[in-house]
């Protein structure tokens, strides 16, 4: 019984380390492809840079475009051609890798079956997750600044449901992507966003309940309401003119 | 450098000298009903001499005497815009057109609310153009102490400490231009009006500067100033400061060059307030955005303007007065930050406006403790004059360590 037991154990582990074996080549081939590729990136990028700032590429474009193009300093187009070059290359080392990676897998598919599909929806994710990330702080400020200049008390936190609005879309659309969770994400999306904007409605009525008053008092005969004793009128500064 | 004389000499008719000169008056932004008291106005302001009028289409007056020396053109103008109450790209390019077709050699725009123009103001901005060999002359208004607050705030100390420039009105609405002047906006112009931005504004007076132009000013003591249609001062701000941080963007070869100082003006005299404003509504808007916008405005601003937001955020209303220096810091650094795009452009007017209500608030409240008004615009001028070496350096080495 022992030797059938330390036979099993041993035919295991003999499966186990074949299985890593195959596995580390191809795994060594997508580092040493990501990596090469990114060296050379970087060399042609900065190659590239040296040679556009030496031939003044920024101000003949300036010069000799028919629509003028507003760069910041530090993203000019020198810059951009450089970072569009380097980043190619690291793409084009994932795409060797890869390749090399289901190479690697030929005679085992059911390895490339499953890490292949997922190694791209990965990348799908990180981008969805970096653009969702970005129009929340960008949806974050522009609502923060608009309720500030508006002179709304809970400017702050209609900023911060907003974003968290957007990031709970993006988490519930990244996980959807990498197909993590099924039914239990979509669930609890339901649940976050609802209660998210049930919150956010509840605070922006309640808050903005003198608004809606003042804005009603200006369509309606002020005969037809009711006096309110604890609504006190917005001094207009009419003889201000700021232009 | 600009020769920047002023315009001090007294009113005095002198159409004789100048009546072989061909003047074209551009009416901008007039109403049909306007028509009849603005060519009324010209026709006193010139009796004698022969004067090009150019109207709007859709004001072209029918049934209307006109007096004979007043010959009407008629111009197809821009499409209405929100900034029809300022003149605009298609404006100055109308006018060199007009101008050229008609052999004109002095041009008069006069913008919207025209016609409340008096005659003797009308006569000043002539006589100016005409006379005093300057390429552009723009409208020195008379102002109440709580009227054109962005221009006092920001548009004439930042115009006058960059280009070196005296013009108090650096957006003015009523310009005089030489024929080389006009030549030279309507460049300008046209490179909006190619790409259908009709409504564009342009800042003669940089303009002016950077080909090396004189400028003079023109008394324009009465005249209703037109006031934007929106009343989003949020939105207003953000047009007009970008327009005027991206025409700063474009032309910083030059005013980092330019050395000299205006010098100390002469503060003319103005009406007292009547009665207290009350500053509680600017100053609560202030202090709301210090408790949210903190980190968007530390983006921005160094530590020590923040330090010094925060010590004004802890005045009391009665006290409440921001140093010109911060101000000063503010705003430059917020030029800066236009041009490196710290942030979203939108965000970064937009986190201004609480703080040029600050502004606001401080300059009323010393008003109502009895200083000049156009004392402390002065002041403000002068600080911005000062502090230039500042804006060059950081604008140069943004990067740089900076307090």
């Amino acid at each position: 019984m022992w030797q059938q037991v330390e036979l099993a154990l041993s035919q295991s582990a003999h499966r186990a380390l074949v299985t890593l074996a195959n596995f580390l080549p191809g795994l060594l081939a997508l580092l040493l492809a990501v990596l090469i590729l990114t060296a050379i990136g970087a060399l042609l990028a900065a190659l590239l840079r040296r040679f556009l700032t030496t031939i003044r590429f920024d101000e003949r474009l300036s010069r000799n475009s028919l629509v003028p193009l507003d760069w910041a300093p530090s993203h000019g187009p020198t810059l951009l051609a450089a970072r569009i070059i380097f980043w190619a290359c690291v793409v084009l080392g994932f795409v060797i890798g890869i390749s090399a990676f289901d190479a690697a897998y030929a005679g085992n598919s059911q390895m490339s079956f499953f890490l292949l599909p997922y190694l791209t929806h990965s990348v799908g994710a990180i981008i969805l997750l970096l653009a969702g990330t970005f129009l929340a702080r960008y949806l974050a400020r522009t609502v923060l600044i608009e309720a500030v200049n508006a002179r709304l008390q809970y400017a702050r936190f209609l900023s911060v449901g907003v974003k968290w609005l957007v990031l709970v879309l993006t988490a519930a659309t990244v996980l959807d992507h990498l197909e993590i969770g099924g039914t239990v994400v979509d669930l609890a999306f339901g649940i976050l966003f609802g209660g998210i904007v049930l919150t956010l409605s509840l605070a922006v009525g309640l808050g903005s309940r003198d608004i809606v008053s003042r804005s009603l008092e200006k369509n309606v005969e002020t005969e037809v309401l009711p006096p309110d004793p604890t609504y006190k009128p917005q001094v207009t500064n009419e003889t201000l003119r700021h232009f | 450098m600009a020769s920047t004389p002023t315009n001090t000499a007294a009113a005095t008719p002198e159409t004789s000298s100048t009546a072989s000169t061909s003047l074209l008056i551009h009416l901008s932004s007039m109403s049909p009903e306007a028509v009849e008291p603005a060519l009324a106005n010209l026709a006193a302001a010139f009796p004698t001499q022969n004067i090009l009028v150019a109207l709007p289409e859709s004001a072209q007056p029918n049934g209307i005497e006109t007096a004979p020396n007043l010959r009407l053109l008629s111009y197809t103008p821009a499409a209405a815009s929100a900034t029809n109450w300022v003149l605009t790209a298609a404006d100055y390019f109308n006018t060199y057109k007009l101008a050229l077709e008609n052999n004109a050699s002095v041009c008069l725009l006069l913008g919207a609310g025209g016609h409340t123009l008096e005659t003797e103001s009308i006569r000043n901005l002539a006589r100016e153009t005409l006379s005093s060999q300057a390429d552009l002359v723009v409208a020195h208004y008379h102002l109440g102490p709580r009227e054109g607050l962005v221009n006092s705030a920001i548009l004439y100390p930042l115009t006058r400490a960059l280009f070196c420039s005296r013009p108090r009105f650096p957006l003015a609405i009523d310009v005089g231009l030489s024929l080389r002047m006009a030549e030279r906006l309507a460049t300008a112009a046209q490179r909006f009006t190619a790409q259908n931005q009709e409504d564009a504004l342009l800042w003669p007076v940089s303009e002016a500067a950077a080909a090396g132009f004189s400028i003079a000013e023109a008394e324009v003591p009465k005249r209703a100033i037109p006031q934007p249609a929106s009343l989003d001062l949020n939105a207003l701000l953000n047009q007009i400061l970008s327009s005027l941080f991206a025409d700063i963007d474009v032309r910083a070869s030059f005013w980092q060059r330019m050395r000299s100082v205006v010098g100390a003006q002469t503060i003319p005299t103005t009406s007292p307030l009547t009665e207290a404003l009350d500053v509680t509504p600017m100053l609560d808007s202030f202090h709301l955005a210090y408790s949210n916008l903190h980190e968007i405005w530390a983006l921005v601003l160094p530590p020590h303007t923040l330090l010094g937001l925060k010590r004004l955020s802890v005045m009391t209303p009665e006290n409440f007065r921001m140093a010109d220096s911060l101000w000063v810091r503010i705003v430059y650094d917020f030029v800066l930050a236009y041009r490196l795009r710290t942030i979203n452009r939108g965000h970064l007017l937009g986190a201004l406006t609480p703080l040029y209500l600050a502004w606001v608030a401080s300059h009323l409240i010393l008003v109502q403790s009895g200083v000049s008004p156009e004392q402390h615009i002065e002041d403000v001028a002068q600080a911005f004059e000062t502090d230039k070496p500042y804006l060059v350096s950081r604008w140069r080495w943004p990067d740089r360590f900076n307090p």
